[in-house]
């Protein structure tokens, strides 16, 4: 069972997870759920490490242990630091992860990581209290584009990993990476 | 967050892709969903109320209004909504649902699923969960990116895809 719902989608692949059981019992909005969500990783709208580090933050913040041991592919996810030093792609790396809820003191992120993690926070917690300092240091760091598709990526972590827990969907157990151009296919 | 209009006309153009695929997903659970489309609004409109998002909490669906959602209505979904005779039980159990959403995604217990089950299918329940995300999350975004100017209650055309011309 992938949720508590008494119903799940039926003829889904073998591999299917228990988020497409549930949501998948509605095709007609899962299907153009699944293109929205895959946009901002498929065309790179901003630094998929980025979005990951944000998506794990507010994961973490709602105590969603399943959501967490999902990494996006274009992070090329779970990585060293060591790694990344020879690759010129950005990477999430472990110590990036395990250090996460550490993010303003620890010296494994940037001041760009910095600034999306605390206009990812204050999101979560409270987004009348986006003002001042959290605008401002968001915005010396990306462009506009980038700050909308950063704001609206948060829009879909925070609203859909709620989605995910009230209704009680099953995720995996184990680190588990997302290829998104997955999510660009029609579930059969 | 509402109106295809005030979407498309704000910040959110800066990336039309994510736009496509936001009003692609937003019109299809509005205008083609399985859910009445006042119990969506009364879900809306309260997410609305607890988000504090001025825009949201001033605009109507037609659709809702077309479907009974009149303005005395509209002012029971306060935090004495429990009482209200105005609003239906299933009206009332999408309010506590939403409450749950925004402040214990992750508290329900087994009488809260029972009495949803009551109320709702599966697929409607995956609908009403689908719309609150997404109501919370673009009033959220309408909040923290600057919302549109203050307005009087407007009733607007219902959220469709393809869009109407």
């Amino acid at each position: 069972m992938g949720t508590w719902l008494p119903e799940q989608a039926e003829d889904l692949p073998a591999d299917a997870t228990g988020f497409d059981r549930a949501f998948g019992l509605r095709p007609d909005l899962y299907g153009p759920f699944r293109e929205f969500y895959a946009v901002f990783w498929r065309d790179r709208l901003v630094d998929p490490v980025v979005l990951e580090l944000c998506r794990l933050r507010v994961a973490q913040l709602l105590g969603c242990g399943s959501e967490l041991q999902v990494r996006y592919q274009p992070a090329a996810s779970a990585r060293s630091a060591e790694e990344a030093d020879f690759t010129e792609e950005p990477v999430l790396t472990d110590e990036m992860v395990d250090e996460l809820a550490q993010w303003p003191t620890s010296e494994h992120f940037t001041d760009a990581h910095r600034a999306a993690l605390a206009f990812a926070e204050q999101f979560v917690i409270d987004p009348q209290g986006i003002k001042g300092a959290v605008r401002d240091e968001l915005r010396a760091h990306f462009a506009l584009p980038e700050v909308v598709a950063i704001t609206e990526a948060l829009a879909l972590f925070d609203g859909f990993i709620r989605f995910r827990l009230v209704l009680g969907v099953e995720g995996p157990t184990s680190l588990t990476v997302v290829d998104p151009s997955d999510l660009d296919a029609p579930l059969p | 967050m509402a109106d295809d209009d005030a979407i498309s006309g704000s910040v959110l153009a800066e990336q039309p892709e994510a736009l496509v695929g936001f009003l692609r997903l937003y019109g299809t659970l509005w205008s083609h969903g399985r859910l009445p489309q006042s119990i969506k609004e009364v879900a809306r409109l309260r997410n609305a109320r607890v988000t504090d998002c001025a825009y949201c909490r001033s605009v109507r669906f037609e659709g809702a209004v077309a479907d009974g959602l009149t303005e005395d209505r509209v002012v029971r979904i306060d935090d004495e909504y429990a009482s209200a005779d105005e609003l239906t039980m299933r009206e009332k159990v999408a309010i506590r649902f939403t409450d749950h959403f925004l402040r214990d995604p992750g508290g329900f217990t087994d009488a809260d699923r029972a009495e949803l089950l009551e109320h709702f299918d599966s697929g409607e329940l995956v609908e009403l969960a689908a719309g609150v995300a997404l109501f919370m999350g673009f009033s959220k975004i309408a909040v923290a990116l600057g919302p549109p100017p203050e307005m009087p209650t407007t009733v607007i055309p219902t959220p469709d895809w393809p869009p109407h011309s």
